[in-house]
């Protein structure tokens, strides 16, 4: 475990007793205006995200000026110089390149706008409410290994690398690889695309099924998010390879309840909790502009890894229900 | 009836006819310029509503931002425009460029692959302009060359330029940073960013090429009356081939425009296209004749953008732009079709 990771972990311990344990302390935010700018609310992560927030800002009194970019760069950056010139008492920020945005979050905390994120690491961000994404990898990656037997091929989809979130886990499922020398990621990996990642998991997997066509030439299939899995199950189950399982992560309630079927070769899912993670910017927004500095640079909302074993209970749980 | 009386007649019935061309002709030009001064001031009454009711929305900065955020619709809806004009109105066998957007994501792909390989930016933007032109080519070779339909031709290069955009970015955000990009964004002059002057420098170049030059008056023609133009004189192969290499060349500046906003190359740029081609469909309720133009298309560009800021001001919900765009083209598409059952204009 580095020291940075001690750092974050502490960090996480301070704000899940100081923040989730006193969620109803938290501060009006009556007459304050919220500026929410979000990369796209077509995944369920993303939306439970982004309504936790808007939810959370009306409650406490504020009014909300919400933002969907559609999964479209150009429209986010617009959106955010707009809201910029619109002079909110404060910004959130959710997901998203960071070399594109960047230079954006950097105008924000320039033109002296607190500036808050959502699974988004910057050095302009005054806290970034998140899962602990190092657990998740790590968990994740464990997980796979032992259901392997520490042997086998994997295929992996990294895609999206340079979304933070997904870079720490990729990151962390090399790591605990080092030590599992029987397992081999094969070569070259998979890229999941964006719209159309479903149908597109789906073919790719179909097609390396193809070229890898023997029983145990594949293990399992690892994907940073849990919407490519979708496609990756589905492709498995259509091809009778049902020795080959996935490992995802979010924890949408069609992939935990994927993950329970005892038939499905959807074997894990690390569930996050969006909602919560949402609010929880919010409420960290709201301690902020009533004066509290203290915040810490992170936020950890807890994640459950969701097996065959817990899956019903996981979803009562994450109130899929 | 004899044929003397016939003959008697004749000169007035010649004369009627050509009153009553005359009346018909008349009768359009003046339901476009209403149709026209009806859009103008339709534009001003959103601005004005805007301007008293959206918080900061006539600040100065604001509008720079408007004009900032619509710059890379505006180069490409530009493009669109040429070739329509170029190519005809007709939607199905007309002049149109669907590989726009697919040709906006591989410049900048291209810009970026070359800057970080270390190209200078301007061998950078030489390879840029050397993309969009050479994609234009291929445009103009299918359409020109081998008779494709427009519509056709362009849609194929734009999987192809979809591709090879995949191909070098492997469909990742790739990040650039060099002098250039830095003084495209950051640089500013009489309180506008270099953003907002390379549109106000294109507009005015492309207005004075395509309406007040030669070259672009025999464009109109070549699009208006193809063979007319032909049996005047005109090459219309190399009018029809000078369109498409121009959009592809203005494409090129967008993406280089759109790789310093973005700070780079990033998937999903053809997303644009639905935007360009309504966009440019629209720019025909702003000219006289109901035909794109520089100048309608700027509007067009302008009054979306204002429209997105102004509601984004009013914290309406951003969804409800992409249905009032749709309203608004529902509205320009009909009255054009009208137009067009009623009479040439």
């Amino acid at each position: 475990m580095t020291l940075l990771r001690k750092l974050l972990c502490t960090g996480a311990a301070i704000m899940l007793s100081s923040t989730l344990a006193h969620a109803d302390d938290v501060p009006s935010l009556k007459g304050k205006r919220i500026g929410i700018t979000v990369a796209g609310t077509e995944h369920y992560w993303d939306l439970k995200a982004y309504q936790g927030q808007v939810d959370e800002v009306k409650r406490l009194g504020g009014i909300p000026v919400a933002l969907d970019a559609g999964r479209n760069d150009s429209r986010q950056i617009a959106q955010i110089q707009t809201l910029i010139a619109q002079k909110p008492d404060a910004i959130i920020e959710q997901l998203g390149s960071t070399p594109v945005l960047g230079p954006w979050l950097k105008k924000i905390h320039d033109a002296g706008i607190p500036l808050f994120t959502v699974d988004t690491v910057s050095p302009y961000s005054i806290n970034d409410t998140t899962s602990d994404n190092y657990r998740i990898g790590e968990e994740l990656a464990l997980k796979m290994a032992s259901d392997l037997g520490g042997r086998g091929n994997i295929v992996v989809f990294n895609g999206a690398y340079n979304v933070p979130v997904i870079a720490i886990r990729y990151d962390e499922l090399r790591l605990v690889l080092k030590n599992f020398p029987g397992i081999h990621i094969i070569q070259p990996e998979l890229h999941e695309v964006v719209p159309n990642t479903v149908q597109n998991a789906y073919a790719q997997i179909t097609d390396i099924l193809t070229k890898y066509p023997h029983k145990g030439d594949i293990a399992a299939v690892w994907q940073a998010w849990d919407v490519p899995q979708v496609g990756a199950t589905q492709a498995i189950i259509a091809a009778h390879r049902d020795e080959v399982h996935t490992y995802g992560v979010d924890g949408s309630p069609d992939v935990v309840k994927m993950v329970g079927d005892p038939n499905s070769p959807a074997a894990a899912v690390v569930a996050q909790q969006p909602y919560l993670i949402g609010k929880t910017a919010v409420d960290n927004t709201a301690r902020y502009l009533a004066g509290d500095h203290a915040i810490p640079p992170y936020t950890f909302v807890p994640s459950i890894l969701v097996t065959k074993q817990n899956a019903a209970a996981a979803a009562r749980e994450l109130g899929q229900n | 009836m004899s044929s003397n009386l016939i003959a008697e007649q004749a000169p007035a019935f010649l004369d009627s006819s050509a009153d009553l061309e005359d009346r018909e002709t008349r009768r359009a030009r003046h339901r476009s310029q209403i149709i026209r001064l009806g859009s103008i001031a339709a534009l001003v009454a959103v601005f004005a509503y805007f301007g008293v009711a959206a918080p900061g929305f006539a600040n100065l900065g604001n509008l720079a931002n408007i004009v900032e955020q619509s710059t890379v619709l505006a180069l490409l809806a530009f493009s669109m425009s040429i070739v329509v004009l170029g190519g005809g109105g007709d939607v199905i066998r007309g002049g149109i460029d669907l590989s726009l957007g697919a040709n906006l994501g591989l410049c900048a792909a291209a810009f970026t692959v070359a800057s970080n390989a270390g190209f200078s930016d301007p061998v950078a933007v030489a390879i840029t302009l050397a993309v969009g032109a050479a994609v234009g080519l291929v445009n103009a070779f299918a359409v020109v060359a081998l008779g494709v339909l427009p519509l056709l031709a362009t849609l194929a290069v734009m999987n192809i330029c979809g591709g090879a955009e995949l191909v070098l970015t492997q469909n990742t955000v790739i990040s650039a940073n060099s002098p250039l990009l830095s003084y495209i964004t950051g640089a500013s002059w009489l309180g506008l960013s270099m953003t907002d002057w390379i549109l106000v420098g294109a507009a005015i170049l492309l207005i004075a090429l395509v309406h007040g030059t030669r070259w672009g008056l025999r464009l109109q023609a070549v699009g208006g009356q193809r063979q007319a133009a032909r049996a005047a004189g005109l090459r219309v192969s190399a009018y029809l081939t000078g369109t498409y290499v121009a959009a592809g060349l203005l494409a090129a500046l967008a993406a280089i425009v759109q790789a310093a906003r973005l700070s780079g190359s990033s998937p999903g740029s053809g997303d644009i296209l639905l935007s360009v081609v309504l966009t440019s469909l629209m720019s025909v309720v702003f000219s006289r004749r109901l035909l794109p133009s520089i100048g309608g298309t700027l509007l067009s560009v302008l009054f979306i953008g204002g429209l997105i800021n102004g509601f984004q001001l009013l914290n309406v919900s951003s969804y409800w732009v992409n249905g009032v765009q749709g309203v608004l083209i529902l509205f320009v598409v009909a009255v054009r079709s009208l137009s067009l059952r009623r009479g040439s204009v």
